[in-house]
């Protein structure tokens, strides 16, 4: 039974091929380094804003535009070399970086103004997140949350004190929808509605750190890494797998059950509700369908390979690779964004982007194959499982 | 000949069947250790009553697969540096309670640790190349997670090779998701928390044995040896109460004895009569109790006051010479878990006491000891890995077994020493200390 469903996804995606029918995979990759402009190789952080590209590294702050590097260092002003996180807002353009042990930067007009926990309300200078919501920039640091009015100039600060935390160690930071997500080490992911001003937490249900007791039954583990809400759908990250929540129904993936390439990830950032990117210590793994379960996995196969290669399949089972021109010589992916139909991944050693020409999203909308995967692999992969409304 | 088959038989079946047995149960035993994480007894195993887990984490050796390993070692270095972190300065401490209270175990553990680096000075510092090794030593003991700052200011600033530290569980927690980020190796000599590894990290290592081991033998002392059931607790109000605690409680709630009462006090507090009032009218069997020797001493001193006799069973920080001064003359029925014993006539053990008295002219104690042997692995996994963040790493992750001045040291797939705890036993007023065989036979 599995020889034939190899051989039907293998005739399907090599029968239409890139006229559609299976998922999109990047094949053409361009890679960048310190040679090229960057500031420094270990990339941390990568922020697509319309045509431009923010990538903070270990050494300093780059931005990328029309094929040109700029970058700014600490004798440039930059207040800390480490940049973590970057947002930028839309309604001001201001430039927003975490820094990694040197608070929190706003980039505008050519100036960079520092907050750290000795002249604001940011209650610690390792910052590993910044999300912004309207008027509001939410900083997640290693001992709490701290939010900044922009317009009134007001801290907030929460810790186990005022907010459901656990732990008081914030990961990472997302927001969108009136709603705030920060992801917790050791604490879940907490959920800030602006609107009711309350915090609801999401935690493993059986509460051990050495097991995940049922699959699907909430958040793999209290240990989070990130979180990515889109479409009313959270995506959240551990060291532990993936989880993915649709407001009523959980949905976790580990190496073993799906086409993560690791438990280990560092980012994950959802395109779509039904579309997430992993950026693991193994690669990138890119769910690509919910609903078909269908994964694009991009790593080295071997260590000594000059190039990586792309795995389709479903699940944990691959079926197709494909060869790719990304060259980067470590798949220790760390940080990610999409430019358009582009991909910008970020390593500990050196950048690189995805030219989507032609993307699509999902599965290309191919009834036949359509028809094939949800009728076929749905079954195959997972009986009775429960399909997204 | 046909005797001598026969007897060639029966001496196979009585010689060779024991010894199959035997075998098999080796390989049980192995497979066993390969099937569970953290050495936990069956009958400790979370839902292991009810379920299998869908996942088991932990049973898989940590890996790094980073670029790291690729950097170049640096040809010019004046000293070979390697970061302390711990609580030496006083101060207060938001993580820690409100009130900054483990200096005197920090400043032990840099005594440790001390001692570890000018030892590979005279032996004639890194390599064939002579270099210095030197400690650059820097306080935990801030407000709002400054071990985060700590961290940074060691690895970008100071340039250090790898990081000893630290004792608090929330400072180390910040510590190593920093170090991860860093990639860095940090290796704990002092926190006991079980948590602190159960975090994926594949840069933190710890050598001294954690509350997990702890409470599973001070579980089976209760339960299995003194053959109790009605336990109450009284725990310290901040992390390390809240957490230490944690594998004792749930190995006497899959025992079938659940906390008669799970109590708390703040740091510092000297008056403990509320809480002890209503866990006397619970008639309890034992009274377990995590916090710091002094509010520890208290306690017991209160509790006999008031004519409580019960077993008193705590953490590892009990066994000091404080608790005893501050318990009071009616000490009674008193047990902890401690991660070694301090008593061992071990040859190597008793030469380092010997140094360490000669300079620093008193005798080490845990921290101290743990420390001396964490700094100890992290030196001679600098000189085989050499001057590479990364390489450190792989020797420090390669140590599965070390033998260390506070004992025989066996480390789990997350870096984690498992070795057996001590139970320390109070008789007449001297801590004597039992390995897990004698507490339990």
């Amino acid at each position: 039974m599995k020889q034939l469903l190899i051989w039907f996804f293998f005739l399907t995606f090599f029968a239409f091929g890139d006229q559609g029918g299976g998922p999109y995979v990047y094949t053409e990759w361009e890679t960048f380094y310190v040679k090229d402009g960057l500031p420094n190789d270990h990339i941390f952080s990568i922020e697509a804003d319309g045509d431009r590209l923010w990538v903070g590294t270990e050494g300093g702050l780059a931005l990328y535009e029309k094929g040109q590097w700029k970058s700014w260092r600490e004798k440039d002003g930059l207040p800390w070399k480490v940049i973590s996180d970057i947002e930028v807002s839309s309604k001001t353009g201001d430039v927003w970086l975490a820094l990694f042990g040197g608070g929190l930067a706003r980039f505008s007009g050519g100036r960079f103004d520092c907050f750290n926990q000795f002249n604001s309300g940011l209650v610690n200078d390792v910052v590993y997140g910044v999300a912004l919501l309207g008027d509001m920039v939410w900083a997640a640091t290693t001992a709490g949350v701290s939010s900044y009015n922009t317009v009134t100039g007001e801290w907030e600060i929460y810790t186990e004190k005022n907010a459901p935390m656990e732990e008081i160690w914030c990961y990472n930071a997302d927001a969108a929808d009136g709603k705030v997500y920060i992801a917790v080490w050791g604490g879940g992911i907490l959920e800030w509605d602006q609107k009711t001003r309350r915090w609801n937490a999401h935690r493993d249900p059986d509460r051990e750190m050495e097991i995940d007791l049922y699959r699907d039954d909430g958040l793999i583990h209290i240990i989070t890494t990130s979180a990515s809400y889109i479409d009313g759908v959270l995506w959240a990250s551990t060291y532990f797998g993936l989880s993915r929540y649709d407001g009523r129904h959980w949905r976790g993936y580990m190496d073993h059950d799906s086409g993560l390439a690791s438990n280990f990830i560092n980012l994950s950032l959802g395109r779509s509700g039904v579309s997430c990117y992993n950026a693991t210590d193994l690669g990138l793994a890119v769910l690509v369908d919910f609903e078909s379960d269908t994964w694009v996995t991009y790593k080295k196969d071997k260590p000594t390979d000059k190039t990586w290669t792309a795995h389709i399949g479903v699940g944990n089972n691959s079926f197709v690779s494909v060869p790719t021109k990304l060259t980067l010589p470590n798949h220790f992916v760390i940080c990610l964004d999409f430019q358009g139909k582009d991909l910008w991944i970020g390593t500990g050693h050196g950048l690189a982007r995805g030219i989507g020409k032609g993307y699509y999203p999902g599965l290309k909308n191919n009834k036949k194959f359509l028809k094939g995967s949800r009728g076929r692999f749905f079954q195959k992969e997972s009986p009775g499982r429960r399909r997204q409304k | 000949m046909k005797r001598i088959t026969i007897f060639l038989l029966a001496v196979f079946f009585a010689v060779g069947l024991p010894m199959t047995a035997q075998e098999s149960t080796q390989k049980a035993d192995e497979k066993k250790k390969a099937d569970s994480y953290g050495r936990t007894p069956d009958r400790y195993v979370p839902f292991g009553k009810f379920t299998k887990p869908y996942k088991q984490f932990f049973l898989d050796p940590l890996e790094y697969h980073g670029y790291g390993r690729q950097i170049p070692e640096p040809e010019q270095v004046e000293s070979v540096k390697i970061g302390f972190l711990g609580p030496i300065e006083p101060t207060v401490s938001v993580a820690t309670g409100g009130l900054s209270h483990e200096e005197s175990l920090g400043r032990k553990m840099l005594q440790g640790a001390k001692l570890a680096i000018e030892q590979a000075n005279v032996r004639g510092g890194y390599r064939d190349r002579k270099i210095p090794y030197q400690l650059v030593v820097r306080n935990d003991n801030g407000l709002w997670g400054a071990s985060g700052n700590e961290i940074i200011h060691l690895a970008y600033k100071d340039n250090v090779w790898a990081i000893l530290g630290t004792i608090d569980g929330a400072n180390s927690h910040i510590a190593i998701r920093v170090a991860l980020k860093v990639e860095i190796s940090m290796m704990n000599t002092g926190d006991t928390d079980p948590t602190f590894t159960e975090t994926a990290i594949p840069w933190v290592f710890r050598v001294i044995t954690d509350d997990r081991q702890m409470c599973y033998l001070l579980a089976d002392f209760v339960f299995k040896k003194l053959k109790l059931t009605r336990v109450a607790a009284l725990r310290a109000n901040n992390r390390y109460g809240r957490m230490s605690i944690d594998e004792f409680r749930d190995a006497a709630t899959r025992s079938g004895h659940p906390f008669l009462v799970e109590l708390n006090y703040p740091v510092g507090d000297t008056d403990f009569t509320s809480q002890l009032q209503r866990i006397k009218s619970l008639n309890p069997e034992v009274v377990i109790t995590y916090g710091n020797a002094a509010e520890s001493a208290l306690i017991l001193k209160q509790m006999r006051a008031m004519g409580m006799n019960q077993w008193f069973i705590g953490s590892d920080r009990m066994v000091s010479p404080e608790f005893i001064k501050n318990a009071g003359e009616n000490i009674g029925k008193v047990a902890a878990g401690y991660p070694y014993n301090p008593e061992s006539g071990d040859p190597r053990y008793l030469e380092f006491k010997r140094l360490f008295k000669k300079r620093f002219g008193e005798t080490p104690e845990t921290y101290a000891a743990h420390a001396y042997d964490g700094m100890c692995m992290l030196i001679k996994a600098i000189e085989k890995g050499g001057l590479n963040r990364a390489r450190i790493r792989d020797e420090l992750a390669k140590m599965k077994h070390y033998d260390g001045v506070t004992g025989k040291k066996e480390f789990d797939p997350v870096f984690n020493n498992i070795s057996p705890a001590a139970l320390a036993v109070l008789e007449n007023s001297r801590w004597v200390f039992y390995s897990q065989e004698e507490a339990l036979k």
